[in-house]
């Protein structure tokens, strides 16, 4: 039985609570002896906005919180790059090779997942079409877009179409949409129209951050649309 | 609110900036991404981030070489601290000068030169097509490459009529054509010609310039007083690193393996006059700031721009820049510091995109977190340091100790007695509520995709040569009958992947070429090389170099590709064995 630490990102926690019970209850079917650490934030907010001490003083909270673990699985890509790519920098010297070292626990859940060596005795079965939305953060800063498609093709009946233009950002961008909320909301009309010429009305990606600016788009233009991370799929999927 | 977002908003307002921009950067960047797999060794990309990076790192002495180079092929070579003194010295370069041919020249809209010159009482016109129409627009260009790229046609026609022509309909043929006569009608009586360059080349002082229309071609030869403007970090050390540039410029710029005409300009011809005015205009401030300089190696292609969402959402105008999408988010800032594009650098969303299209392998979106930071640029206001703060006891006060002892707690306690349950720092509410079980069904059917036609294999140089200058809309043949108009030149080389021809020595001159009606270039067999960077061992030390690919052509209106601007309608390419 592997041990790991659940992180549910503040944003989950307070948007969308039930994603992070969907991830718990995969890690739970693949055996594993979970912690859910829920609400701490990874400070890519305030980094992102150019408050760096203060991103630093609320990553220093996370990675306290997380202690003791050797495996932290996050059901959100932007926030494992955000620890992994930016956290560390933010300390000088040897103590930022540590932060380093200890970045290197966290994983996203879907790769997580992937590599599991119980995955493949995992039942999975959704008969029906979805499209796969990528993160930015989760494709170019981890590189786990072919990941994410092979892990929904394990579905049994799932048909998961590609976006045409799935390396163009939906918009959120996190604080980008508050400063920039025309161009945030044109970008997501743009993605929105790509995910409806794929015939599809779901949408799943491992970020509900893109998900949760898309869906309140989709609702103000009215286009019918649900959005499910990997982790609430992957939970329903499971006969 | 922002300036960029008060502009960003009034332009989705009057028409998203998007219905134009999307499926012409869409296309864009796929075709660049083809291109450079096409017409490009696997490490281009890397060479030339390799040359970039050595110029940034040896700026002074290169330019040291520079100015001896410049002294002994004859060209003038000036430094220019600062904007004003940009403008003073080309002021004085031109004297009495009163008619002034104007190519596209980023550094010069940095400066402002064509306002300044105009009031100066000189007739400066804008000799690149899209260059000019958006100079009667008056509202600057929108993309650095493509200065009209924000316009329609239909709103092209309109702007030309402005100016006086008579445009009976809107098809970007006509439209183009209507430019380059106002522009042909212009170069019969100039006093001189103002270009930029893409670099300039230390060991030998050559300029480098690329171009589509032959607008330069004209400018360097017809006027007798050529002065090139362009910023400091464009030096490079030899004639293969500016050929390492090429590789990665136009198939990055507008996917293209090359631009029509290559120039490759010597010192100038007698009775002729050539300077380069060197700008610095705060690039030293950005060298010395080790977190910014990489951004030095930026070589103005705008990958960065067309695969940029923001940019494609929001329009070039809306950056309120010269320089706009991520790299001018980047240097705006930098080059100002005035505060006046500190906005900037939060008009992106960080995906990254940027800086996985550059050749140079500038970390832009890297560079902009940096440029927000408050710590290194005492920005931000006093209301967003409450916020922050506020945020900050949230997140890492109270709640998150707790939280982090509460999850020591279950760890120590779950180490003594492995069956004790795991204490969870907060408990999880129920999952999310059932879905709607008719939104998995699809709704229409897919299209399946149309598979790209394999590129062909590479097979040997000369069948490829062969394909890649009819694709670049030139005629390749064995004998071209003689006509009159025809201008016959023998090429020193000629190159693959990119279906180009060098010419060399006396060969290279334009003053005929210009005027002749169709070009025929004969190749010999033996002399074609696979690559642009392999040209390298066939460049003569000395003297003008021209390398043209396919005749010219413009895609300054929609990205419409116009062929037959200035110079040669036609390129003829005859491939013989000796």
């Amino acid at each position: 039985m592997v041990k790991v630490a659940l992180f549910v990102p503040c944003y989950m926690a307070a948007l969308r609570p039930g994603d992070g019970t969907h991830a718990l209850r995969v890690l739970e079917r693949l055996g594993d002896e979970v912690t859910t650490i829920a609400g701490p934030c990874c400070g890519q907010p305030a980094f992102n906005s150019g408050y760096r001490t203060e991103a630093k003083s609320v990553g220093r909270a996370l990675l306290r919180a997380v202690r003791g673990h050797r495996i932290v699985v996050v059901p959100s890509g932007s926030c494992t790059s955000m620890v992994q790519h930016y956290l560390p920098g933010l300390w000088a010297g040897p103590r930022g090779a540590s932060i380093h070292r200890m970045s290197e626990r966290f994983i996203e859940f879907g790769a997580y997942v992937a590599a599991h060596p119980k995955m493949p005795e995992l039942p999975l079965r959704l008969p029906g079409a979805v499209a796969y939305h990528d993160s930015c953060h989760g494709r170019r800063e981890l590189g786990l877009t072919e990941g994410a498609i092979s892990l929904l093709e394990q579905v049994e009946g799932l048909d998961v179409r590609r976006l045409s233009y799935e390396a163009e950002c939906c918009g959120f961008g996190g604080t980008f949409t508050l400063k920039e909320p025309e161009v945030s909301v044109a970008m997501a009309k743009a993605k929105l129209a790509d995910v409806e010429s794929r015939g599809v009305r779901v949408l799943v990606s491992g970020d509900l951050s893109c998900l949760a600016h898309l869906e309140v788009t989709a609702r103000a233009i009215d286009q019918p649309l649900e959005t499910w991370t990997l982790a609430e799929l992957l939970d329903r999927a499971i006969t | 609110m922002s300036g960029f977002r008060a502009r960003a908003r009034a332009e989705i307002e009057s028409g998203p900036p998007a219905a134009t921009l999307s499926p012409i950067l869409r296309k864009l960047v796929a075709d660049s991404q083809d291109q450079l797999a096409a017409a490009s060794p696997s490490d281009a990309r890397a060479r030339a981030q390799a040359v970039r990076s050595y110029s940034v790192a040896h700026l002074d002495e290169l330019h040291q070489q520079l100015r001896e180079s410049c002294a002994r092929n004859g060209t003038g070579y000036h430094v220019a601290s600062n904007a004003e003194e940009a403008v003073a010295i080309v002021s004085k370069l031109l004297g009495d000068a009163r008619r002034i041919a104007k190519s596209k020249s980023m550094v010069a809209e940095e400066v402002g030169l064509t306002g300044a010159l105009r009031l100066q009482s000189r007739e400066v016109l804008e000799t690149d097509i899209g260059e000019y129409i958006v100079d009667i627009e008056a509202r600057g260009p929108s993309h650095i490459t493509a200065p009209a790229l924000h316009l329609n046609r239909a709103r092209i026609r309109e702007l030309l009529e402005e100016a006086g022509a008579d445009v009976p309909d809107d098809d970007p043929v006509r439209l183009s054509r209507t430019v380059r006569d106002v522009v042909d009608q212009f170069f019969v009586d100039v006093d001189a010609g103002i270009t930029g360059a893409n670099a300039v080349i230390a060991s030998s002082g050559r300029i480098v310039i690329v171009e589509n229309e032959g607008n330069v071609s004209l400018g360097v030869t017809r006027p007798p007083l050529h002065i090139a403007i362009t910023g400091m970090e464009k030096v490079v050390a030899d004639e293969e690193s500016a050929l390492a540039i090429l590789q990665v410029l136009a198939p990055s710029a507008t996917a293209q393996p090359l631009t029509a005409y290559t120039h490759f300009l010597g010192g100038p011809e007698a009775g002729r006059e050539r300077h380069l005015v060197v700008v610095d205009n705060g690039r030293s401030e950005i060298l010395a700031d080790d977190r910014y300089r990489d951004v030095l190696r930026c070589i103005r292609c705008g990958a960065c721009m067309n695969a940029c969402p923001v940019y494609t959402a929001a329009g070039g105008l809306s950056y309120g820049s010269p320089y706009m999408g991520p790299i001018g988010a980047v240097i705006s800032p930098l080059l100002w510091r005035d505060g006046r594009h500190a906005d900037l650098p939060s008009a992106s969303s960080l995906c990254g995109r940027c800086t996985e299209v550059c050749p140079v392998g500038i970390p832009l979106h890297r560079m902009l977190l940096d440029l927000r930071s408050v710590e290194s640029e005492s920005q931000g206001s006093k209301v967003g340091h409450l916020v922050w703060r506020l945020w900050k006891l949230g997140y890492a006060g109270a709640q998150g100790r707790v939280a982090s002892w509460l999850a020591r707690l279950g760890l120590k306690l779950g180490a003594v007695l492995p069956s004790l349950p795991v204490v969870d720092a907060r408990p999880l509410p129920t999952p999310n509520p059932p879905r709607d079980p008719t939104m998995l069904i699809p709704f229409d059917t897919i299209e399946p995709e149309p598979e790209l036609e394999p590129s062909s294999p590479f097979a040997d140089v000369s069948s490829l040569f062969r394909e890649r200058a009819a694709a670049v809309g030139a005629t390749v043949t064995e004998i071209a009958k003689a006509r009159d108009g025809d201008h016959r030149v023998r090429a020193t080389a000629a190159v693959a992947s990119t279906g180009s021809v060098l010419l060399t020595g006396k060969e290279a001159a334009r003053a005929n070429l210009m005027d002749s009606r169709r070009i025929v270039v004969e190749v010999i067999e033996d002399t074609i090389v696979r690559y642009p960077q392999d040209l390298a061992s066939f460049l003569t030390p000395e003297g003008d170099l021209l390398i043209l690919t396919g005749a010219s052509r413009t895609a300054d209106i929609e990205k419409r590709i116009v062929r037959g601007i200035h110079g040669p309608e036609e390129l003829v390419v005859e491939v013989g064995s000796s």
